[in-house]
């Protein structure tokens, strides 16, 4: 019914169309440029039998203290479109591009408090846990669960003891990860759009 | 820099400089004054200054100082560099391009202008220049990558992937054997990509071949390497391989359609049409039996098949794919199967099979010839289908029968509300659709979804002011429309447009389509940073996509939307004068509206002073103390009052008439607004042009045929040709008038004839026959509107479906019958004629329809539309200070 592939750069304008009938949370064409130009591999499209956008997710990777780890910008499918797992497909097929091509220890996302159904998804469905509770997040005051899920292999390796040595761990040093440069209006992800 | 400065000021020079990057103007603003004081005409330092001054939104100042800079010191590379930057700053391109070219005549070696002159290359598609200034990069510093890869793009951009190739070579054979190190892994990954890609863009398929697989232990991105690899099979014409390849993908992922589609092209099963011979269809259906055994998960394996299997196979496997769908109540179904209604006998075959389905349930409780209990949600999903396919086949009354008895059955669920919505619109009831919406919308105020399609809904039904209210429910800033703006909210525009259309207001409508057009530019801009960053990030396949996307972008469908409508607003100007234009809407309407009109008008003027003194106060108070700009600009024009105040609305037009010829030059809409526009202007040579490209698309067409007539009325009308250049263009139409089929020696009435002859039983032919009728001989107009009146509404069959006349046309008939040939008493006779027809629509007041008094949806039977408020998501009662503003200003603006 919905073919789920890589996103192109054609994509973009069906993707953020999607987001925009979807969340509150949205983003100008340039954050959507900065993706797919720096992380080609990790956008995903759900796309319908008749051609159609129905559900994209816009992922990244970010580098902080050391650890090479995934981020999930946003997710969106159709109201429409729903029952047909098409969220846990997009994100399983991100999760395992930030895996294979970046390498990532893990993927961390934001999720409103009030939103039982991603919750359900993230922490049923995929695996992910609550890492910490940002207060306010959103911009209209809600707070956010900043969830993390480890990525195969990695599940025994605790956040703590990260750096001991453990010489199989390969990180590719600021390449792959690293962001930057590009001024986009929004920043990072939704956290920048909404702090005052 | 800073050259001829004593020490003590050329090093408050370099802090200019270093103030500059770091973004900290006030310091560099306080070091370019004490030079200044000094070296009051130092030029560089004026430069410097100006430069400074344009980052904190001191534009004229900014410019003065550049330019005296220049004057200053003429001969100074950094101050053409600076001026350079700051026409760049203004997306002068042209400009800033030849500042860098003065620059370079004065210090030729310069890498950083050298730099920055490629980025404006790249962005204004000045590829040989491109070629030319990386070149120069390169033989300056080779021991930059960046510089090896930015020759090879630009040579790639400028037509020459094989080229593009060796300088990647050549590049390689610079790079010690244990590249790359661990921390470019991804980088290296994406340009040995970029390399293969190359070679399979200039053909060298064996080549790129080898190159993928010699370097398959270094490519970390899999699946790019998967596949790139089983598309160079494919091009290679080795299908066995091909074939092994795409079931390893398909393994990873059963569910990509462009898997399946390589895979039937490996057997020679692919057709673009979707065509097959009876022997294909058979080997199709082996294959796929044999795939679906195979990918158990996937729906695409089973979903592919109903498009090439036919009638009694077609019947068994629909139902097959159908009975878990509606089992599992999967809501998309009916849009999965949208595509075979335009087959010409499937439609019927759903129709059969689902209803048997319905039946069964409601008998037995199962499906047919099953013994297993169905949950009483598969009755509920059934109805649902069939809603969807009787709405598809224009029988409302069916639809809405079965929509409202799934409601009963189950009145909770959301979806069966904007169904019914959907059909309410369908059958032209759009209050009715906007009011369901909201009803839906309501059942669940913190999906945005439903707010979204509600608010489309109520802008159809020209509920603007309530609209927007809805829709800001789920925008940030809480301050109304300007952040759908912000967020380039494009359907939002469009919808809102259209409506200010509709009502007459098109200063607003315009705002709305030329904010649309706003969107693109930014968007064309977007590019800019991207032409070094990519080059950095190696993200080469993906920048030269984007590049790429970027020349197309003008013809994606909102631009073009957008763009017909905007030139339609002005064609609408250019036809009503000014002065008359607003007095023309104005005694239209009933008395109260002109009442609501007029205090509108009072309240408008009151708000353009409010934003004009408050503009004045941002201005004055320039930027505040903490050194950011925190005050939005405040919109001079927020109600597209000045954009119609336009001298030559037809010279706007084509501004964006020539968007739409370079980028939808196949759409027909693109050439009837082009003869529009040329008519009007009286270029007669391009609206002859405009004539000739309709009827290459579509000769048939209605506008292509009135288009065809008008245009020769006209132009065979005017007197003999006295000017030179009157004679010229009556040679040029000479000469080509044999090209045209439709004419040969005909007279127009007789070319009308004909028409008429080939399409008697269209309705809206008839109506363009009946319209030139009138237009070629006014005494006819009788027999024009008898012509219409005569047309026979029944029921065809083609492609299965009940294809009776649509609403959309019976509407423009009306319009055609009391505007055009101005017959009030047919009009009217028309009007109640497709009442019957179409009972629930609002425009002919149909009996079913929202407009009778004692319809559920009749909204004089509520309080003012616009009165209440909606209901706010998540449960947020409270309204901050600004949305309170907000409501009340939108209230008075009804």
């Amino acid at each position: 019914m919905v073919c789920i592939r890589r996103a192109t750069v054609d994509d973009l304008l069906a993707m953020q169309a999607c987001n925009l009938m979807c969340l509150p949370e949205n983003y100008q064409m340039k954050y959507y440029l900065y993706h797919i130009l720096s992380w080609p591999q990790l956008l995903y499209v759900a796309e319908d039998y008749n051609g159609r956008i129905v559900g994209y997710v816009l992922s990244k990777m970010d580098e902080e203290s050391n650890e090479c780890h995934g981020h999930i910008t946003s997710l969106a499918v159709l109201r429409t479109h729903r029952k047909l797992g098409l969220a846990t497909k997009l994100m399983t097929a991100a999760q395992a591009a930030m895996e294979q091509v970046y390498e990532a220890e893990y993927v961390s996302l934001h999720v409103r408090r009030s939103n039982r159904a991603a919750f359900h998804l993230y922490t049923e469905t995929l695996g992910y846990k609550i890492h910490d509770v940002e207060a306010k997040y959103y911009a209209d005051g809600e707070d956010a669960y900043d969830m993390r899920k480890y990525l195969k292999g990695k599940q025994n390796h605790q956040h703590s003891s990260h750096g001991h040595g453990h010489g199989h761990h390969h990180h590719h040093g600021g390449g792959c990860c690293s962001g930057d440069a590009i001024e986009t209006t929004q920043a990072e992800d939704a956290k920048a759009t909404t702090s005052k | 820099m800073g050259a001829s400065l004593p020490p003590k000021e050329a090093n408050l020079f370099k802090l200019i400089v270093k103030s500059y990057e770091t973004k900290q103007y006030k310091k560099g603003l306080k070091a370019a004054d004490a030079i200044l004081k000094k070296f009051p005409s130092h030029g560089e330092t004026l430069s410097m200054k100006g430069l400074t001054l344009n980052c904190m939104d001191r534009k004229t100042e900014a410019y003065e100082l550049v330019r005296l800079g220049v004057k200053n010191d003429i001969k100074s590379h950094v101050c053409w560099h600076v001026f350079g930057l700051l026409y760049r700053s203004d997306r002068e391109y042209r400009e800033a391009i030849k500042c860098y070219r003065n620059a370079l005549r004065i210090d030729p070696e310069n890498l950083e202008i050298l730099r920055d002159l490629s980025l404006l290359q790249a962005q204004m598609r000045d590829l040989s220049g491109f070629v030319e200034t990386r070149q120069q990069l390169l033989s300056l510093k080779p021991n930059h990558r960046m510089n090896w890869i930015g020759f090879a793009v630009s040579q790639h951009l400028n037509s020459n992937a094989s080229k593009a190739v060796e300088i990647l070579e050549a590049f390689e054979g610079t790079l010690e054997d244990d590249y790359p190190p661990e921390n470019e892994i991804c980088e290296h990954t994406e340009m040995i990509l970029y390399k293969v890609s190359l070679l399979e863009e200039s053909g060298a398929f064996a080549k790129a071949l080898e190159e993928l697989h010699k370097n398959e232990s270094k490519i970390v991105d899999k699946l790019s390497y998967k596949e790139l690899e089983v598309s160079l099979l494919s091009k290679l014409g080795r299908p066995a391989e091909a074939d092994k390849l795409y079931r390893v993908l398909l393994s990873m992922n059963p569910d990509n359609y462009r898997y399946y589609e390589g895979l039937q092209k490996c057997f020679g099963l692919y057709s673009e049409s979707g065509q097959y011979s009876s022997d294909k269809i058979e080997k199709l259906s082996a294959l796929y039996q044999s795939l679906s055994e195979k990918y158990t998960r996937s729906s695409a394996v089973k979903r592919i098949p109903l498009d090439f299997l036919q009638d009694e196979s077609f019947k068994e496997a629909v139902a097959k794919y159908i009975k878990p769908l509606l089992t599992k109540g999967v809501p998309s179904l009916f849009s999965d199967l949208s595509s075979l209604y335009d087959h010409p006998r499937k439609p019927d075959i759903l129709e059969q099979v689902v209803v048997e389905m319905e039946q069964s349930i409601r008998a037995t409780g199962n499906y047919p010839g099953s013994d297993v209990k169905e949950p009483p949600s598969t009755l509920l999903w059934t109805l649902f289908f069939l809603a969807q396919h009787y709405d598809k086949r224009g029988q409302y009354d069916v639809a809405l029968g079965k929509i409202d008895e799934a409601i009963a059955h189950t009145p909770t669920v959301i979806d069966l509300y904007s169904v019914k919505s959907r059909i309410m619109k369908h059958a032209g009831d759009l209050t009715a659709a906007a009011a369901l919406a909201d009803e839906a919308r309501c059942m669940d105020l913190a999906d945005r979804y439903i707010n979204s399609e509600c608010v489309k809904r109520m802008l159809q039904a020209d509920q603007v002011t309530l609209a927007e209210k809805t829709a800001v429910l789920f925008t940030k800033e809480g301050d109304q429309i300007n952040n759908l703006h912000d967020m380039q909210c494009m359907w939002y525009d469009l919808a809102s447009g259209d409506s200010y259309f509709r009502q007459g207001d098109l200063g607003r409508a315009l705002k709305r389509f030329l904010a649309v057009e706003k969107h693109y530019t930014d968007i064309s801009e977007d590019q800019f940073d991207f032409h070094s960053y990519c080059l950095r990030k190696m993200t080469l396949r993906s920048y030269v996509d984007m590049l790429k996307f970027q020349d197309r972008l003008h013809s994606f469908p909102y631009f073009h939307k957008a763009a017909i409508r905007a030139i339609r607003c002005y064609l609408k100007l250019h036809d009503s004068p000014k002065s008359t234009a607003e007095e023309d809407g104005m005694s239209k309407m009933a008395p109260a509206q002109k009442k609501k009109m007029k205090k509108q008008k009072k309240a408008e003027e009151r708000a353009k002073k409010e934003a004009e003194s408050k503009s004045e106060e941002s201005t004055a108070g320039g930027v505040s103390k903490s050194g950011k700009k925190n005050v939005k600009p405040v919109d001079p024009d927020p109600h597209g009052q000045k954009l119609i105040q336009v001298e030559e609305p037809m010279a706007e037009a084509s501004k964006y008439l020539r968007l739409l010829q370079k980028h939808s030059p196949n759409s027909l809409e693109t050439h009837l607004v082009s003869f529009e526009v040329n008519m009007r202007k009286q270029k007669f040579l391009l609206a002859f042009q405009a004539v000739k490209q309709m009827l290459k698309l579509d000769a048939e067409n209605p506008d292509s045929h009135r288009s065809l007539i008008k245009f020769l009325l006209k132009t065979e009308s005017t007197s003999a040709p006295t000017t030179e250049a009157e004679k010229l263009r009556w040679s040029v139409l000479e000469a080509e008038r044999p090209s045209i089929s439709q004419l040969q020696n005909k007279s127009l009435t007789e070319v009308n004839e004909e028409f008429l002859g080939r399409h008697k039983d269209s309705l809206v032919h008839r109506a363009a026959y009946a319209e030139m009728l009138c237009l070629l001989n006014p005494s006819k107009k009788t027999e024009a509107i008898k012509i219409i009146e005569d047309s026979t509404n029944k029921v065809v069959q083609t492609n299965g479906a009940q294809i009776e006349w649509k609403l959309k046309d019976c509407i423009t008939v009306h319009k055609l019958l009391d505007t055009a040939l101005l017959d009030s008493e047919a009009a009217s006779r028309w009007k109640s004629r497709c009442a019957e027809y179409f009972p629930w629509s609002t425009y002919f007041e149909g009996k079913r329809s929202s407009v009778m008094p004692d319809s559920v949806y009749n909204t004089s039977r509520k309080t003012n539309e616009n009165g209440d408020t909606p209901n706010h998501p998540m449960g947020q009662t409270e309204l901050s200070d600004g949305q309170v503003e907000a409501f009340k200003s939108l209230s008075v603006s009804t």
